[in-house]
């Protein structure tokens, strides 16, 4: 087992150029401000100071948030039934129903939010809901997929078992096979929402533009206003944000486990 | 048709001229045989890159970018480019801060072909270091059967506050842009350095998303408005022209306090690796037949005099389009210049238009 232990080391590297470096620099960048000529870097908190004084910026973090809640909600809502009906399907059908949630995912991101656009702008709906539509179905199979998976390895002698001890099938769902499944649903939920929050171009592409949220935000500062610094404090903000609230989706799993 | 008849005449031309030159003579006269363009995306015309190509025995990286912001951010990232095609306050900017070369006026023979209103603009008083690519300049598209012609004529930028029209119409996003809308219907100039007036432009821009509830869109307003999801748009000439083209109830509409003249135009950064090479695809651009072909398949207005000429002209692909060959003569237009500490502060503002 040991030996193959070095195999690590390649990811090891590239984790280090593509994941620790960069979050350096963004920490490096958030904390400091362009300097004059003869001193190029000036540690600063003015970044953060200047964001959270702000309440323009305080609300745009806040409508990510509940952008990312609400659609995180709807995939679970919309996404668990499909998963449980999947699972009690026959393997072969089952394979085949995993095909036509992934299908879609072959083909690129940006290039099916354009044909929503397509599909959307006719229908003259308001641009909060063309938006959930656009993020709820770029999402969706991510929550399907990791709610499945939890529900088909799931034993199925545990359901006879408690068939047997007398549970009828609403005990059985809510005693047996939902805590069962939290596991997936959490992972789910880690896969929709941290994208969910961070997106930027579903928004852009399908809200008309006057939906700014925090991922617009970022964007905006490092590609048009060119302020680098305060770019990445907004990220290390975001990060944060997302920290915290993974943070609390984990501990309400192990809360689960324990009892 | 046009545009296959000039495939035609390009392929009759190569044709003609028996063989192409290779690849090593390519290397030999210029050093290099490998050109990296980096360009606006959908801004060139189908057969340039490969008529360039087979006729000099190189090969062209092109690469796209979004904005002039876009197109900085990754010049000062270290890459290497030998032709960039910026707006002229971009060039302003690059002049600055020192990342251009002249360009090599005795390779550019075709510089004749220009069209006079676009040469000596303030951003590059010679054109020492800048040859124009496409030009134009923004204004209002409308559709003649949901907005009265009355109205955008006599209100100019202002008719954009009309309630009449709320939730009609949409906004270009950008700050930049917007700002310019808003300092020109208020009689300031555009290149105002003074914060009161800066504050009043905010204070325009900010009633006018409060009570007209626009979309704020770049691009997406072009197939929006052919397929009128909205009813009225502020546009870039050039692509106002496609969306007169595409869609003849649209009309368009140049407001008399006056607008953004500006141009693209092509450059060679300083770090270029093929400098040589890069003067010969400036001076190919400006042969009528790429400036034909660009300015046909992209509908923004040529830098070639003849091609504005033909094209704006009876039986030209844009005859009878107003927003094909702007024009230059009302004294309120103005042209961007680069001012870092506007700019920080619209874009701030800019932000908080958008998010109240």
């Amino acid at each position: 087992m040991k030996s193959f232990r070095r195999l690590v080391y390649p990811y090891m590297v590239w984790a280090g150029i593509f994941i620790v470096i960069p979050m350096l620099l963004i920490v490096l960048y958030a904390f400091t401000r362009e300097g004059n000529s003869t001193m190029t870097l000036n540690f600063t908190l003015d970044n953060f100071i200047r964001f959270f004084q702000d309440e323009i910026f305080i609300q745009v973090l806040i409508r990510s948030l509940i952008l990312a809640v609400i659609t995180t909600v709807i995939c679970i809502l919309i996404g668990y039934p499909c998963a449980y009906f999947i699972a009690t399907l026959k393997p072969n059908s089952q394979g085949v129903m995993v095909l036509m949630i992934t299908l879609p995912m072959w083909i690129n991101m940006l290039v099916r939010t354009y044909a929503w656009r397509g599909i959307l702008l006719e229908t003259g709906l308001p641009e909060e809901i063309k938006v959930y539509i656009g993020m709820v179905y770029n999402f969706l199979p991510f929550m399907i997929l990791q709610i499945y998976t939890s529900l088909s390895k799931m034993d199925k002698s545990l359901l006879i078992a408690a068939q047997d001890l007398g549970c009828d099938s609403r005990q059985v769902f809510t005693k047996v096979i939902l805590p069962l499944s939290i596991p997936g649903v959490i992972s789910g939920i880690t896969l929709v929402f941290l994208p969910a929050v961070s997106s930027f171009f579903i928004p852009k592409l399908l809200g008309g533009g006057s939906y700014v949220l925090i991922g617009n935000l970022i964007e905006n500062y490092f590609v048009t206003t060119g302020d680098w610094n305060f770019g990445s404090a907004i990220s290390l903000i975001m990060t944060v944000v997302i920290l915290i609230s993974m943070y609390f989706t984990r501990k309400f799993d192990y809360d689960k486990e324990a009892r | 048709m046009k545009r296959i008849t000039s495939l035609l005449l390009a392929l009759l031309i190569l044709a003609g001229c028996g063989q192409s030159s290779t690849q090593s003579e390519a290397l030999e006269t210029y050093g290099c045989d490998v050109l990296n363009v980096y360009n606006w995306g959908e801004y060139i015309g189908s057969n340039v890159i490969s008529n360039f190509e087979q006729e000099y025995g190189v090969r062209v990286n092109y690469s796209l970018f979004a904005s002039n912001e876009e197109m900085y951010t990754k010049l000062l990232g270290g890459s290497q480019y030998d032709v960039l095609i910026p707006s002229d306050y971009m060039i302003e900017k690059l002049l600055d801060e020192d990342m251009l070369q002249p360009l090599d006026k005795s390779m550019i023979t075709n510089i004749d072909n220009l069209y006079e209103g676009v040469l000596n603009k303030s951003y590059d008083p010679d054109n020492t270091y800048s040859i124009p690519y496409f030009w134009g300049n923004v204004g209002i598209v409308y559709d003649t059967t949901l907005v009265d012609s009355a109205d955008v004529e006599s209100q100019g930028w202002e008719v954009l506050r009309n309630e009449k029209y709320k939730d009609m119409i949409y906004m270009y996003d950008s700050e930049r842009d917007s700002f310019m809308i808003a300092l020109k219907a208020l009689g300031y100039s555009m290149n105002t350095e003074n914060e009161d007036e800066l504050n009043e432009a905010y204070e325009w821009l900010s009633e006018l998303h409060n009570t007209m509830n626009p979309a704020y869109v770049t691009d997406e307003a072009i197939d929006g408005l052919i397929y009128g999801e909205k009813a009225m748009g502020v546009m870039y000439s050039g692509d106002a022209a496609y969306i007169l083209s595409e869609n003849e109830n649209m009309a368009y509409f140049v407001p008399e306090q006056g607008t953004n003249i500006w141009n693209d135009a092509m450059v060679i950064p300083s770090n270029a690796a093929c400098p040589k090479l890069a003067n010969e695809f400036i001076n190919f651009i400006l042969e009528y037949e790429q400036s034909y072909d660009n300015s046909s398949y992209v509908g923004y207005s040529s830098s070639n005099a003849e091609v504005l000429e033909e094209m704006s002209s009876e039986g030209g692909d844009y005859y009878g389009n107003n927003a094909y060959f702007p024009d230059l003569s009302n004294p309120l237009n103005e042209e961007f210049h680069n001012n870092e500490s506007v700019r920080k502060i619209i874009s701030e503002l800019w932000v908080k238009v958008k998010n109240q």
